[in-house]
């Protein structure tokens, strides 16, 4: 899938820009747990939306289903995004197995 | 350009209104004209504010509020900015009187949201964030207010109490204003017993949502030879933009259109952030009273949360702010939000609100975000 979202860098302003794969690994680097959802998300709460810095670089915005209370993610942990059943980006926990 | 003054200001009363935006706008203008002592065929253009008419099967209101008035062949236009669409419009106003293309302008804000449920309200709120990253994904205003504070918390350890301690202060001055739309203070243990909605935040870090309108009526000195009330003049009105997303920010710690709009404020005004005396900011999460207090210059990065713990931002405090309660607790028209604050200082600085009176009331900023910051306005006034 293609999409182009911006023609420049909203950093420098450079325009060009390339596409490049991402890591489907990261680690949390800031992240809400919802109970009060919107339409989209009614049947999901409580959810984490989370922002995710990718291993390699580069950052994006996700959500993870499977975390229900604060107490359930810390920023810093690591998780691997999952092909999901909604149009937005899944993350689930990494296992300490598969934390190379 | 032409010395420019707020001479007239009005709102209804925040909370649930049974009549319509376009119906409470054109009540607050006409009330906002009279007092300035005008009548609205002196109105040169009208700047409107209604992001969220379409909930009411309503756009393109502004000629609606013209006619109204009696007044159908003045200009208007609607102006959408979100969150700070009517601030958008003061900034607006501003340049035309100042630039002499009107001698007095309308400035009118209006959000009619009250008839939606919440999980409608949520829905249309967050059609504001960027739909296709972050509402995609999961996010509502809360959500996304709530992970900047997650990412604040991480670093500057602010603690809940902390945060409470912002809420407390803002009921307890919007219990002293009859346009609040919570007219009762809270305690810490009301606060903390409060439920999450996004954690960290909880219900009493949130602001409501709410119905409500407001209006200004902005002039230049020279067609105002005998104003009716003490004017504010218009010594900065500065916008910023900036990235919005949450994966695209250089950091999680401040709204960076904030910092922008302050610091081409405080330039225009050849002023320091010392020299305000109080200020309206932009508190639509507790966790944005902090962040604006930090950006706008008054406090250094990770120390606004505990100043306000400490009561330096009360009504009696050295450095007072939202004295009207707040979005927290005045409540949050979405487009009224930004004029609102405006009347605010023109009620304290015309002695118009008694038991809630700052100590000093010479200068003043008000502060006022679009979404999640992807633009800001800030003004500061003094007296005469
Ligand atoms: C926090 C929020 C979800 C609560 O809404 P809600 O769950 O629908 O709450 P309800 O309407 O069921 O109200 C329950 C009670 O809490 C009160 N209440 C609702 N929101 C409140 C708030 N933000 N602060 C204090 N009290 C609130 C209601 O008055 C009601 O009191 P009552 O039982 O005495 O009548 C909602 O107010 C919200 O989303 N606020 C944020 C709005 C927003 O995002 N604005 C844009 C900012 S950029």
């Amino acid at each position: 899938m293609t999409a182009t979202w911006g023609l420049a860098c909203s950093r420098c302003g450079r325009a060009g820009l390339e596409e490049r794969a991402l890591s489907d690994r990261g680690r949390v680097v800031a992240f809400t747990v919802l109970n009060v959802p919107g339409e989209e998300f009614l049947n999901e709460a409580p959810y984490a939306y989370v922002v995710v810095e990718l291993e390699g670089g580069g950052r994006v915005t996700g959500w993870m289903p499977t975390v229900r209370s604060e107490a359930d993610l810390s920023i810093g942990e690591a998780v691997r995004f999952v092909p999901g059943y909604k149009p937005g980006v899944q993350f689930v926990k990494r296992e300490a197995s598969e934390t190379t | 350009m032409r010395e420019t003054w707020v001479v007239g200001a009005a709102s209804n009363r925040y909370g649930k209104m049974t009549e319509t935006a376009r119906e409470a706008a054109t009540r607050v203008a006409l009330e906002a004209i009279r007092d300035a002592g005008l009548e609205p065929k002196q109105i040169g253009h009208t700047f409107v504010a209604n992001c969220f008419g379409l909930a009411e099967h309503q756009a393109h209101v502004g000629p609606l509020i013209n006619n109204g008035l009696g007044i159908p062949e003045v200009p208007s236009v609607t102006l959408e900015s979100a969150c700070s669409s009517s601030s958008a419009a003061l900034h607006e106003a501003f340049v035309h009187v100042a630039g002499g293309f009107a001698d007095a302008a309308l400035v009118v804000g209006a959000e009619r949201l009250g008839h939606l449920d919440t999980l409608a309200a949520t829905s249309y709120f967050a059609i504001a964030a960027d739909y296709a990253f972050e509402t995609k994904n999961g996010a509502t205003f809360p959500g996304l207010y709530a992970t900047l504070a997650s990412a604040y918390r991480d670093v500057y350890k602010t603690t809940p109490e902390m945060l409470g301690s912002i809420a407390i202060k803002n009921h307890a001055n919007a219990a002293r204003n009859p346009h609040a739309h919570f007219q009762k203070e809270i305690s810490m243990e009301t606060y903390l017993a409060s439920p999450l909605i996004a954690s960290p935040l909880r219900l009493y870090d949130c602001c409501p949502f709410s119905d409500g309108a407001a209006a200004l009526v902005v002039a230049a000195k020279e067609a105002m030879p005998r104003p009716t009330n003490e004017p504010l003049v218009v010594r900065a009105s500065a916008r910023a933009g900036a990235v919005t997303d949450m994966q695209d920010r250089p950091d999680l710690l401040g709204l960076p259109s904030t910092r922008a709009a302050a610091a081409a404020a405080f330039r225009q005004a050849r002023m320091t952030p010392k020299e305000i005396d109080f200020l309206e900011v932009h508190d639509c999460f507790t966790i944005a009273e902090v962040l604006a207090l930090e950006d706008l210059g008054f406090f250094p990065k990770g120390t606004a949360a505990k100043e306000s713990a400490d009561g330096v931002t009360a009504r009696d405090g050295r450095l007072p702010v939202n004295p009207s309660g707040g979005l927290k607790a005045k409540g949050h028209p979405v487009s009224a939000t930004g004029a609102g604050q405006v009347v605010e200082v023109f009620e304290q600085v015309n002695g118009r609100a008694p038991g809630r009176e700052v100590p000093r009331s010479g200068t003043a900023l008000t502060h006022n975000v679009g979404a999640t910051g992807g633009s800001c306005s800030v003004h500061i006034f003094s007296r005469r």
